[in-house]
């Protein structure tokens, strides 16, 4: 019983991959598929949470870095939860930057490389080896921008990857049975500590959505039921903030105790 | 017919858990006997195996990981539980790798703990 990350340099490998990860292992799905079910349960549009999935906050999309931060925590609350079920192969949700510290979820990075990867690309775009190469270059340094503004975590570093596979050395046939035969390993199985700290994130991660909703900068941690909220108010606002995380908090299924730290926020208190 | 009783090693060099486990997993008939330390631990483990093995991992001249290896050399079916107050996911992978049957995290309730040798006693008795 595992969980398998998947995340590649370019998205055509990544999905290839990782749907015969999952038929060879007959485990679930966990993609972009449940974009719609997220979007109808969080009252958003489907295509602003992809947006978010894709960009960062601009104006000329009409796209805030409130919403944007607000879309994120909707789609990191749906996938915590889900991923409790276990046997599930994920990518495309962004899951490799927010599923941390995890020991049963493998996360797996392929890396494209020239003869399979660029070419997928020049074939699909029409255009040249060449452009395909500074076309793939561009994409990784805009999604380790992305990654770090949305999760402070940088997607291109490999040594936060559990197996790392290039596709020139090792060809895809050869990949998915790397990547089956390591989730066999039993320290990739679910055992009680690891369940409970996914059990832990997965709760933090929709109270952080709840609260987002209707605040910023709030950063949430939960152990055992207990939350802890980390926010920043003026000394005017202070009560107010607490009493309303509180109680918004506190309504979360699973939350049993809510315990609010406020930090002076000194641009309000001197404005 | 009634099951046989599961005799359950529990190793800790804080004295507490051990007396906290004790009477907790003895309320289902178990035998349990504690050690603070892993060499006293380990001799009475030679001279006669137990089913369950409950030890903690950073204890001063053995720790737990040791203690985990030299059990399952001297008894394969010995489930080994691995309890720690300083759980890191790579710690955690070392266990299970090196054979450990289950990993938690202190603090820990007692109920959480049985729940973990009633799954190894299923192994045990399947």
């Amino acid at each position: 019983m595992s969980i398998i990350i998947i995340s590649s340099d370019v998205r055509e490998i990544e999905e290839m991959i990782a749907g015969k990860v999952a038929e060879e292992k007959g485990y679930g799905r966990l993609d972009r598929r449940i974009i719609n079910d997220v979007a109808a349960r969080h009252q958003v549009e489907p295509g602003r949470l992809i947006e978010a999935l894709e960009t960062t906050p601009s104006l000329f999309r009409k796209l805030s870095s409130r919403q944007w931060r607000y879309y994120l925590s909707c789609i990191e609350a749906d996938v915590l939860e889900r991923l409790l079920a276990d046997n599930l192969v994920c990518w495309g949700l962004a899951a490799h930057l927010y599923v941390t510290d995890i020991s049963h979820a493998m996360k797996i990075r392929v890396l494209a490389g020239k003869s399979s990867g660029l070419a997928k690309i020049a074939e699909e775009r029409g255009i040249s080896l060449q452009r395909a190469e500074t076309y793939r270059d561009d994409e990784m340094a805009r999604r380790k921008k992305w990654s770090l503004a949305a999760f402070n975590q940088d997607e291109t570093d490999l040594s936060r990857y559990d197996l790392v596979i290039s596709l020139d050395q090792i060809d895809p046939v050869e990949t998915v049975r790397t990547i089956t035969g390591a989730s066999e390993y039993r320290k990739f199985q679910v055992m009680t500590y690891s369940m409970k700290c996914l059990t832990d994130l997965a709760l933090a991660a929709k109270v952080h959505a709840v609260l987002l909703k209707s605040m910023a900068d709030v950063k949430v941690q939960a152990r055992d039921g207990s939350v802890v909220v980390s926010t920043r108010a003026s000394t005017r606002q202070k009560r107010k903030k607490t009493e309303t995380i509180k109680a918004l908090a506190g309504q979360v299924d699973g939350v049993g105790y809510v315990e609010v730290h406020v930090k002076k926020n000194f641009l309000k208190e001197t404005a | 017919m009634s099951e046989q009783p599961l005799k359950i090693m529990v190793i800790d060099d804080e004295n507490i858990v051990g007396k906290r486990l004790k009477p907790a997993l003895e309320k289902t008939g178990d035998i349990v006997e504690t050690f603070e330390e892993g060499e006293k631990a380990l001799a009475r483990f030679d001279e006669s195996p137990f089913d369950i093995v409950v030890t903690d991992i950073r204890m001063e001249k053995i720790d737990g990981i040791e203690i985990l290896e030299h059990i399952l050399a001297k008894s394969g079916r010995t489930k080994v539980i691995i309890i720690t107050g300083y759980a890191t996911v790579e710690i955690a992978r070392e266990a299970l790798s090196k054979g450990a049957f289950d990993f938690i995290a202190k603090p820990f309730k007692p109920a959480d703990l049985r729940a973990i040798i009633e799954r190894a006693s299923k192994e045990l008795r399947s």
